[in-house]
């Protein structure tokens, strides 16, 4: 007679298959290594809908031997591979090079997934087979690992790392995910119930899954431009700044002469030029933060490392010497024939270095630029110390002269004109996301991104049971004896149907992908 | 152990705009609407103002004379042949001869232009006292370390005043005469040799030491005028307020130039029957040639010019500024030209979308 069922609840987060299909769009893959059992790491995954039953198939691998995971291995490669009915027939042998594999399962078409279990994980991770396991998982769309050990958590994190040039992130909740967390690139820690092993051993650590989509798409996405905008803009200035004194070398008989009056040097990366470029390392925004949620797409060009590479880098540097020659050579070919208005001398070795340096192009906040340029060129620092300020009476001088002023102004023109025109033309040209997203802000915001996370009304998830698991078993009465009474009673109640269809959905289904779930449940 | 919400509000980041990256940020649009017009306006108002400056720059009259002495080339030949290889070269007077058919107008600055002078040399600019030069009575007997070889004279006396380039002072010197008729005298035209320095020089950065019973002589006691130097510093001129460190020729020449070669100011023509120009007639001019360049190739000129708002004739702002305004307006069609034509397609694809 049947006393009474338990039942282990064990939620979903909220949110959490939106963010993954978020996720998943955003090109990141997702793997779930997690220590339960296979039937409950397929039901979470088609709960967060990492497995859908749109999938082509789905891929079991449960072998005890190494022949037997090899074997289902390959069989699941050929079956991937048959899908693009790929003609030439090509033996498989026991060891593969990784190029030839790569290049066939790249593309693969339609959807597969993969579930291996613990101890088929241990022999898919030796040495001479991990590469294949690492190709195969990696052509399927959604891995899942199940009775996995932490350790092997780790050893997987660590294959995907070796071999395959990704950056990872693993996020976890429990002290079995510590290992994992600490072998990922990027280790995410979950606080909550089941303590702060995963918190503390990681580098981020929140308390829900969903806030893992902002994480990335917001913070980390904008972390990487600023910081590759940010970079590029210390390079750029620095070089400007000294390939103005590689200039002045041809016409100062090469004595290392500098251009500028000393203090300007001293503080030209403390404080003139570290407002802007901290201020812009720090506030920076491309598209404003919905959008970045909106579009996972954005995500890219981190990916691609598309913000900061050889060729930014040489842009950059090539933008710093064109101003670097304007900012010498223009001042030159005004002062090689320059006096005041006085007639006094103004093409003097001073009032060149106070044009050249006003002429930066605002890379200063104003303000504390002249203030301190005046003060260093004040009579009365000069009275203290004659021989460190002898920048006395420049400031006025110089500064006075229509001259000078349309210099700087010239200079600074020629210095940003080009760059908004490569800027105008490109957005024209090949605009790319970022780009079109800012220009059509005014545009309706439900676009088809939002379509995929069906905001449920739900407020948990719960994992149902995708196969018919054991109620049948249990009534058929093979384990336990039920009394007739007792089985009467059940049937009363509109369940009734319920076993029905059970039993109808047994007899209609194809064949099981599962090859294990119908030993009887033990323990 | 479990987590209570208490002892997470400990870990809690702030939930500010800052920390959350939820600042409001502006995102400018570089659109066509702003970055045509502001090619095209910035390109003709540059336009404008580099016809203005061409123009302004033309309007000066300016007359240049090489008096080096190359072989042939000036009355100055002599001189510069005498004065080879001796040091220092022997006292010269050379002359050269021009005449105005026109009125030269005015005020008429006389400037003297040298090449090939690297005073931007960075061992040569930092070979001065300006603590010394500031006059300061400690300093002027304790040169700084930095004006050595040129900080103690032969008998061990401080220099005053040390340094590179105090001690390579231009020391021609020119006169001007204006025949008014043909086979008539020279008269000699007022050369106005006060204030060709910034007054911020020769008020505030030089100035003599304090004068002991009178006399500037005795301020300098103890010290040695600069090897090359005929003179003491004191007696540079017969004019009281116009010697010592705040000799206008010294001041003008201690601020070094920019680049190896310059013009330095040397007088003002603007008094008497000279203020309002040059009038047309022969002109003679007295060189005592003493300055010696051609060891080092250079060369040294006279120039007579006049002045606008801009300074002395500077061809090079004004067709800077032509040239970039016509680039800006180049460049701000092909901008229209490639909006135009990728501006449907935009649309199109916005369309679809």
């Amino acid at each position: 007679m049947l006393l009474g069922a338990t039942a282990i609840e064990d939620k979903l987060q909220q949110g959490v298959p939106e963010t993954i299909a978020l996720l998943t769009l955003a090109n990141i893959k997702i793997w779930v290594l997690t220590g339960d059992k296979q039937e409950t790491a397929v039901n979470i995954g088609y709960s967060c809908k990492m497995l859908t039953d749109d999938m082509t198939e789905v891929f079991i691998v449960t072998g005890h031997t190494v022949l037997e995971v090899r074997e289902e291995l390959r069989k699941a490669r050929e079956k991937m591979v048959d899908s693009r009915t790929v003609g030439n027939g090509f033996t498989y042998q026991e060891k593969l090079s990784s190029s030839k594999l790569t290049s066939v399962l790249e593309a693969v078409a339609g959807e597969y997934a993969l579930v291996i279990n613990g101890h088929s994980l241990a022999h898919a991770l030796e040495a001479d087979m991990e590469l294949e396991f690492l190709e195969t998982a990696c052509a399927c769309k959604a891995v899942i690992c199940c009775r996995v050990t932490p350790l092997q958590k780790a050893q997987v994190v660590e294959l995907v790392k070796k071999y395959k040039k990704a950056v990872t992130l693993a996020i976890g909740d429990g002290a079995n995910d510590v290992s994992m967390i600490k072998t990922a690139h990027i280790g995410v820690g979950i606080s909550g119930q089941e303590g702060i092993q995963a918190v503390l051993a990681s580098d981020y650590s929140f308390s829900q899954f969903k806030f893992l989509q902002r994480l990335l798409l917001v913070h980390g996405r904008w972390s990487y431009l600023r910081m590759c905008k940010f970079l590029c803009y210390f390079f750029y200035k620095n070089f400007a700044f000294t390939m103005v004194h590689f200039w002045f070398g041809f016409f100062c008989g090469f004595s290392a002469q500098t251009v500028y009056d000393q203090y300007f040097i001293t503080l030209y990366n403390i404080v003139y030029t570290s407002l802007p470029v901290l201020a812009m390392g720090v506030f920076d925004q491309d598209v404003p933060e919905q959008r970045s949620m909106e579009y996972p797409k954005l995500y890219e060009p981190g990916q691609l490392n598309l913000l900061f590479n050889k060729r930014e880098f040489f842009i950059c540097i090539a933008q710093g010497i064109y101003t670097s020659v304007l900012m010498f050579f223009i001042p030159y070919g005004v002062f090689a024939e320059a006096t005041r208005d006085d007639g006094t001398q103004l093409a003097d070795y001073q009032s060149f270095a106070v044009t050249v340096a006003t002429s930066w192009p605002s890379l200063q906040p104003l303000a504390v630029y002249f203030a301190i340029l005046f003060a260093m060129h004040s009579n009365g620092l000069f009275d203290m110390f004659p021989n460190q300020f002898r920048f006395v009476g420049n400031a006025q001088n110089t500064l006075a002269q229509p001259t000078v002023w349309l210099t700087i102004a010239l200079t600074t023109v020629v210095c940003v004109m080009p760059v908004v025109a490569f800027r105008f033309l490109r957005l024209s040209l090949k605009p790319d996301l970022s780009d079109t997203l800012v220009r059509k802000k005014q545009k309706a915001q439900h676009r088809c991104m939002r379509r995929v996370g069906r905001t449920g009304s739900r407020r948990s998830g719960y994992a149902f049971s995708h196969q018919e698991g054991f109620g049948e078993l249990i009534m058929s009465g093979k384990n336990m004896r039920l009394s007739s009474l007792a089985l009467s009673g059940f049937t009363a109640r509109s369940s009734s149907s319920w076993i029905e269809s059970l039993r109808r959905k047994k007899s209609d289904s194809a064949s099981s992908p599962s090859g294990g779930t119908d030993k009887p449940l033990k323990g | 152990m479990t987590w209570s919400a208490t002892a997470r509000g400990a870990h809690q980041p702030d939930n500010t705009a800052f920390t959350q990256q939820r600042l409001p940020a502006w995102q400018p649009l570089l659109s066509a609407s702003i970055t045509l017009p502001l090619f095209f306006c910035a390109g003709l108002a540059f336009i404008g103002l580099g016809l203005g400056l061409y123009y302004s720059s033309n309007g000066i009259v300016e007359l240049e004379h090489d008096y080096t002495g190359d072989a042939g080339s000036s009355n100055c030949s002599v001189c510069a042949a005498e004065g080879q290889g001796r040091a220092p070269p022997p006292p010269c007077s050379c002359a050269w001869y021009f005449s105005l058919h026109e009125l030269f107008p005015g005020p008429v600055y006389l400037y003297y232009e040298l090449s090939s002078f690297y005073q931007n040399n960075r061992r040569y600019g930092v070979s001065r006292d300006d603590a010394q030069l500031s006059g300061l009575p400690s300093a002027l007997r304790q040169p700084a370390n930095e004006c050595a070889p040129y900080q103690r004279s032969a008998t061990g006396l401080p220099i005053a005043p040390c340094g590179a380039i105090a001690n390579s002072l231009f020391n021609d010197t020119f006169s001007l005469w204006h025949q008014h008729q043909p086979a008539g005298p020279y008269v000699e035209v007022p050369l106005d040799r006060a204030a060709i320095a910034w007054w911020t020089d020769y008020h505030v950065k030089f100035r003599n030491p304090p004068l002991v019973n009178g006399s500037l002589a005795l301020a300098f006691r103890g010290t040695a005028p600069p090897p090359n130097w005929p003179r003491p510093v004191y007696e540079l001129s017969a004019d009281p307020n116009n010697t010592g460190f705040v000799n206008q020729d010294f001041v003008v020449w201690m601020r070094t130039a920019a680049l190896p070669t310059f013009r330095k100011l040397y007088a003002r023509i603007r008094q008497g029957d000279y203020s309002a120009g040059l009038p047309r007639g022969a002109y003679r001019v007295n060189i005592s040639y003493n300055y010696p360049v051609r060891a080092f190739g250079g060369h040294k000129l006279l120039i007579f010019s006049n002045i606008s708002w801009m300074g002395g004739k500077n061809p090079f702002l004004g067709i800077a500024y032509l040239v970039v305004g016509a680039l800006c307006i180049l460049v701000g069609f092909a901008m229209l030209v490639v909006y135009i034509r990728y501006q449907d397609q935009t649309d199109d694809d916005d369309d679809d979308e």
